[in-house]
């Protein structure tokens, strides 16, 4: 083991004095790429092997990805590349296959809803056909399942639903013996997603309890209530799960701290940053202030909650990005001074010289960064 | 230098951000399709002749390995690595075409370009004193600089500066001529002579040791192979460059002139200190369109393969506000080239009466 890799360390040492780059095994990817996209070695490729059409707007991608894939628990995400009109996009999405699709047929699944406007979730939908390749990234994130089993309560909404599929197949598949309860909001029942593999699961899945509820069929909208989660036996017991999109996770939340719930036992991802989460007693403190951008010798003054990277291509320039919601870390870079406020977390960092995401951070006063 | 007023030179920068921003506008599929299939070409060059060289005991495969890696080289230097270390491929932000982080085969690392080339070339552009690209600090080009007997051999050192351009300007940063002077320190030019070292050994042992040899039994063709084609990019690079803006029209300027100037003012001397050559598209191509050497100065981000298509309203601007144009043929403008490193080699007394003109 050792030896290896020993040899693979002085491998890519070599690589690097004949390439010029960090990456040497990428160097020839412009050609293989011509001869099989599945050979390029700067991401993991994933070819389309499959489209299914879940609703009108919401369709399912079956992607086998090159061998060297490392695979992921159910309720992770990926990073996927695409180039969309000549600039490389990523972002991010839940698998929402079970783990055993992967391990048994090499098999793994994004289920992408259109947003409207959304430049790339369009793209893909316009232009990811059968035999199409993407880049993918490694699966990350902690929206998983308790380890040992226990009882668990799932609240998705609309697209929320897809790491919630991949976790649910995945106890289905190991017979997991604990009272699993899902509760799937959708406007009307045709947008439910995977209604076939939600009704599967529901007939060889004893434990699971699946109530979904249409939220736009009626007059008055009907959204989560105090009851849905009364009818959930033993609520505090459990570990709940929610997806979907910021009203209902907030007022979730809010229900389950009125149940009693403890914070701890509530798990959240989210599929879309809407709105800077940002700390109440942070909120009404003034936002913005002067950037020092040191590398392109440029400074630029910024109001309100615009992120560094907005702030950075408003002024011209091109700061390599990624997802732009704080998840990639392609956008990392060094601030040398001042405090910058974390969108997402709303907390505030230290004054000195740190590494950063621009794209989700703020400028709380004047800030110098190394661009 | 042309004179104009604040109001007119305002009036320029207006007229050439219109059409700057009309390309940044259009930006888009076609542009990353043009690098992508530019590098697809320099890999295919670069494999090509590598695999070619260990065969080149056989003439006609040995000139056409050494042909195929020049190529290979020249490509890499000038139409991907400059012009990706310039910006011009940061919208796609793909991480292996971006300015910050492109290092390129040749010896100068890319670290010490982006700071000398990129900043201060393109900032100061030929500013006798600032500009250190004017002359590299070897050639004496304009009569800014007084004359020195050392400067009647210099046509004899431009020669050599093109044979090992590579390594000049990797050690260009070093400013040797400040540290004869006594002006800076040796030892303050320490982390830059590193960085030199780790860059220009590492380009030197890949091409003249790893791949002599691991071919070692051809390895005296591999070796001779390597020399030539980079003896091929060192001269044409050097000629290209040298043509960007020591032919006899470009303008030089002076420090008082330049401070706190305006963008207008800037554009004007990027206008006027900068020179084109004309050819076909493969001179563009592997001149990495520093052909336009007039527009790539006044829009260094902007991709280069944009230029001529640009070149037509540039020169109307030109026209509109009565500034000169400076292009010609390769064989002119190299011409004028040639003559200006011979005629400032001459004392001054002796230049005038032969030329009878001033410079």
């Amino acid at each position: 083991m050792l030896a290896r890799n020993t040899q693979t360390k002085a491998l890519h040492w070599l690589g690097k004095q004949l390439f010029n780059r960090n990456d040497p095994a990428a160097f020839f990817d412009p050609l293989l790429e011509r001869l099989d996209p599945m050979l390029v070695q700067a991401h993991t490729p994933a070819r389309v092997e499959q489209v299914i059409q879940e609703t009108a707007d919401t369709r399912t991608f079956l992607l086998k990805p090159a061998a060297r894939w490392q695979g992921f628990q159910a309720g992770q995400h990926v990073n996927i590349c695409v180039d969309v009109g000549g600039v490389r996009r990523t972002r991010t999405f839940s698998l929402s296959g079970s783990p055993q699709l992967w391990a048994q047929q090499g098999l793994v699944t994004l289920t992408i809803k259109r947003l409207p406007g959304g430049l790339v979730t369009n793209w893909l939908h316009d232009n990811l056909s059968l035999g199409a390749v993407i880049g993918l990234g490694e699966a990350f994130g902690d929206f998983l399942l308790p380890e040992p089993p226990q009882p668990v309560l799932f609240i998705a909404g609309g697209s929320g639903i897809t790491p919630v599929l991949s976790q649910l197949e995945a106890m289905a598949a190991q017979d997991f013996r604990v009272p699993v309860t899902l509760l799937y909001f959708v406007r009307t029942q045709q947008d439910v997603i995977a209604a076939e593999r939600l009704r599967a699961l529901a007939n060889c899945y004893s434990a699971l309890t699946l109530n979904v509820i249409a939220t736009h069929e009626n007059d008055k909208p009907r959204y989560l209530k105090s009851q849905d989660l009364a009818s959930v036996p033993d609520l505090k017991a459990r570990q709940i799960f929610l997806c979907g999109p910021r009203g209902l996770m907030d007022l979730a939340n809010e229900l389950l701290h009125q149940h009693g719930v403890r914070q701890k036992d509530i798990h959240s991802t989210f599929f879309s940053v809407a709105t800077p989460a940002l700390n109440p007693d942070l909120a009404d403190q003034t936002l913005g202030g002067q950037v020092q951008f040191e590398k392109s010798n440029l400074k630029a003054s910024s109001e309100g909650d615009a992120s560094l990277l907005e702030i950075a291509e408003a002024s011209g320039l091109t700061p390599r990005h990624g997802c732009r919601m704080g998840i990639c870390h392609q956008c990392s870079c060094r601030k040398t001074s001042g405090t910058v406020i974390n969108r997402l977390t709303g907390q505030a960092s230290g004054p000195g010289d740190e590494n950063i995401q621009l794209c989700i951070s703020i400028p709380h006063g004047p800030v110098a960064i190394d661009v | 230098m042309k004179q104009m007023t604040e109001n007119q030179l305002q009036e320029l920068a207006q007229d050439l951000n219109t059409i700057r921003d009309e390309v940044l506008a259009d930006l888009g599929e076609k542009d990353a399709r043009y690098i992508r299939r530019v590098i697809r070409l320099h890999r295919a060059l670069e494999v090509g002749g590598r695999v070619m060289m260990p065969f080149g005991f056989i003439p006609p495969v040995f000139a056409a390995a050494t042909l195929s890696l020049g190529l290979s080289k020249i490509i890499e230097n000038m139409e991907i690595g400059h012009n990706v270390m310039h910006g011009q491929y940061d919208w796609m932000n793909d991480p292996t075409l971006h300015s910050q982080t492109y290092e390129w085969d040749t010896a100068c690392s890319s670290d010490s370009w982006r700071r000398t080339h990129n900043y201060e070339h393109h900032t100061y552009t030929n500013i006798i004193g600032k500009d250190r690209d004017y002359g590299y600090a070897l050639l004496r080009l304009s009569d800014d600089e007084k004359w020195h007997p050392a400067h009647s051999l210099q046509f004899f050192n431009y020669l050599l500066l093109s044979v090992f351009f590579q390594w000049g300007v990797g050690l260009h940063e070093l400013e040797f001529e400040r540290i004869r002077s006594g002006e800076i320190r040796l030892r303050d030019k320490i982390p830059f002579l590193k960085d030199a070292l780790r860059k220009g050994g590492r380009q030197a042992f890949k091409d003249y040791m790893f791949f002599p040899l691991i071919t070692l039994p051809v390895a005296p063709v591999v070796l001779a192979g390597n020399l030539s084609a980079n003896l091929i990019r060192n001269l044409w690079s050097s000629t290209v460059i040298f043509c960007g803006h020591f032919t006899q029209d470009a303008e030089t300027f002076n420090e008082k002139d330049c401070e706190n100037e305006s963008k207008g003012h800037w554009y004007l001397r990027q206008l006027t200190g900068s020179s084109n050559f004309t050819g076909n598209k493969w001179v563009h191509l592997l001149s990495g369109h520093l052909s336009y050497q007039i527009e790539h100065h006044v829009f260094p981000d902007l991709p280069a393969y944009r230029y001529p298509e640009i070149s037509g309203k540039v020169q109307a601007v030109c026209r509109k506000h009565g500034i000169g144009y400076n292009t010609g043929s390769f064989r002119h403008q190299y011409g004028t080239v040639v003559k200006r490193i011979l005629k400032y080699s001459l004392p001054d007394r002796l230049r005038l009466r032969l030329t009878n003109q001033p410079a």
